[in-house]
């Protein structure tokens, strides 16, 4: 059953510009933040880890999380509107499902975005000059913010099933996103849903380890997937459905 | 004035001031985390510090308060696919005007309490810099302007698109080139709308590699790139207002 809702959700986003999104955002820190890395390139010394630092840092902090909303957003707007909740929850389909059906489709934009960052990444440092290997890490680093942002994509999944506004969701992340910087800085990070995509990548410190452990890091991001699960499985299960 | 009279009356049960409120008190809250231990010469920097560092800020979230309020003032007729019914009423640029009027008092608000915040910072954390109105009422003037001219942008998107989302990531795309280009030079930077809050800014940072050692200063009104913004606004929002009007319902 999963498979055809799954497939429902491809039909639905079948022809929707949706992917643009994901195509143009990293293709403007890799561009802009290329072209600040070579300006400062005296001050910047550490090669591909600078480099990386300046493709990634904002994407991290702001502008992936509020995109990554948007997705989300989208994915149940179809809903929300054209009295479509009164058709999906009399379909035979589970409320998990449901869920997990959009959270795969979600992910799956995230896991595609994490492979063009990395594919940019390395275009920008060849087209710079960088001398010496491609950084080993990368892999680890693409990893590891894919799993943070599934995470930000269970989370804000959640928010807009509630919220039925497209808006207020991408505020909730924005302001989410911000507060990140904070947690990160109080040693927090993995306790907090919005930071796990900047811990993930190692958006301020490539080149050494996590700012927090592996398995910290994990169980974050285990608990944040099953709280937002359950909350929307409940949700589901017991609210009765407002149509616009 | 009646057209306006509607909106408001429209978003009455919206709660749209909900959302730019915690955008605004999440401003509020990283100003308070950015000047928590300030030593003697930050102190004598206080109002110089608050701008330059709120207008970083802006940079970030004001193109996405624009877009949200713009969303929620203009998917509303969207989703209740009101606009066939409105144009019988009302002449396509009304609507255009009085949603972009309303939308903009919610921008007026938010610039006010942002300059009402930082004055109230500056008396709590006891700056010892002499309270500047005339910077902080430039201040005010230039934050509300080029947030309305991101408005102008994002409000005729939202309403010449059905799907928000295309709305959502011209801002978020904006928003993002508007940062980087802060570290960018000044033409590249005049070149991009969302910067003009850095381009604007009424202070400047030096920085000093030798020493390492950054000092803000006080500048003159940048009154060419002020009116290059007034020539942008209007033909974004005549453009805008044209196209809405234009277009196939």
């Amino acid at each position: 059953m999963l498979w055809k809702v799954i497939r429902g959700e491809q039909m639905k986003l079948r022809r929707s510009p949706v992917w643009l999104a994901f195509f143009i955002l990293p293709v403007l820190p890799a561009f802009m933040g290329t072209f600040n890395y070579l300006q400062n390139i005296e001050i910047l010394k550490d090669g591909w880890y600078s480099l990386w630092t300046q493709h990634t840092l904002f994407t991290c902090y702001f502008f992936l999380p509020a995109t990554i909303a948007v997705y989300c957003s989208y994915l149940f707007r179809l809903e929300h509107t054209n009295h479509n909740w009164n058709c999906v929850m009399t379909l035979p389909v589970s409320a998990l499902h449901l869920y997990l059906a959009k959270l795969i489709m979600a992910s799956a934009m995230v896991i595609m975005t994490q492979l063009w960052v990395g594919v940019l990444f390395i275009i920008s440092g060849k087209m710079s000059g960088l001398s010496g290997p491609v950084p080993p890490e990368l892999t680890e680093w693409l990893v590891y913010g894919a799993i943070g942002g599934i995470v930000i994509c269970g989370i804000q999944l959640c928010i807009s099933l509630v919220v039925r506004s497209f808006a207020v969701p991408v505020g909730i992340a924005m302001a989410g996103g911000i507060l990140g910087i904070g947690a990160l800085s109080k040693g927090v990070g993995a306790f907090y849903p919005y930071t796990l995509l900047s811990l993930g990548m190692r958006a301020n410190s490539p080149g050494g380890s996590m700012a927090c452990s592996q398995v910290q890091f994990m169980a974050g991001s285990l608990f944040y997937l099953i709280i937002s699960a359950l909350v929307a499985i409940l949700w589901l299960s017991n609210t009765d459905v407002t149509t616009e | 004035m009646k057209g306006i009279r509607l909106e408001f009356y429209k978003l009455r049960r919206r709660k749209i001031w909900v959302i730019i409120l915690v955008l605004l008190v999440v401003q509020c809250l990283w100003g308070m985390w950015a000047f928590r231990n300030m030593d003697a010469k930050k102190l004598s920097q206080g109002y110089m510090q608050c701008l330059y560092h709120f207008s970083v800020l802006n940079t970030i979230m004001m193109p996405m308060i624009a877009a949200i309020t713009a969303s929620k003032v203009c998917d509303l007729e969207h989703k209740g696919q009101t606009f066939k019914f409105l144009l019988t009423v009302m002449p396509a640029g009304a609507l255009f005007d009085a949603k972009f009027i309303c939308a903009s008092m919610y921008m007026v608000a938010v610039g006010v309490a942002q300059t009402a915040f930082i004055m109230v910072l500056g008396k709590v954390a006891g700056f010892t810099e002499t309270f500047p109105p005339g910077y902080l009422l430039y201040y005010l003037i230039i934050t509300i302007t080029v947030t309305v001219v991101i408005l102008a942008i994002q409000q005729a998107f939202s309403l010449l698109f059905t799907n928000q989302m295309v709305s959502f990531v011209i801002g978020i795309t904006g928003s993002f080139a508007g940062l980087f280009s802060l570290f960018l030079p000044r033409n590249i930077q005049r070149g991009i709308l969302w910067s003009y809050y850095g381009v604007l800014m009424p202070v400047r940072m030096n920085w000093d590699s030798q020493t390492r050692i950054a000092d803000l200063q006080y500048i003159p009104v940048d009154w060419s790139s002020f009116w290059l913004l007034m020539g942008l606004f209007a033909m974004i929002y005549f453009t805008g207002r044209r196209c809405f009007a234009r277009k196939e319902r």
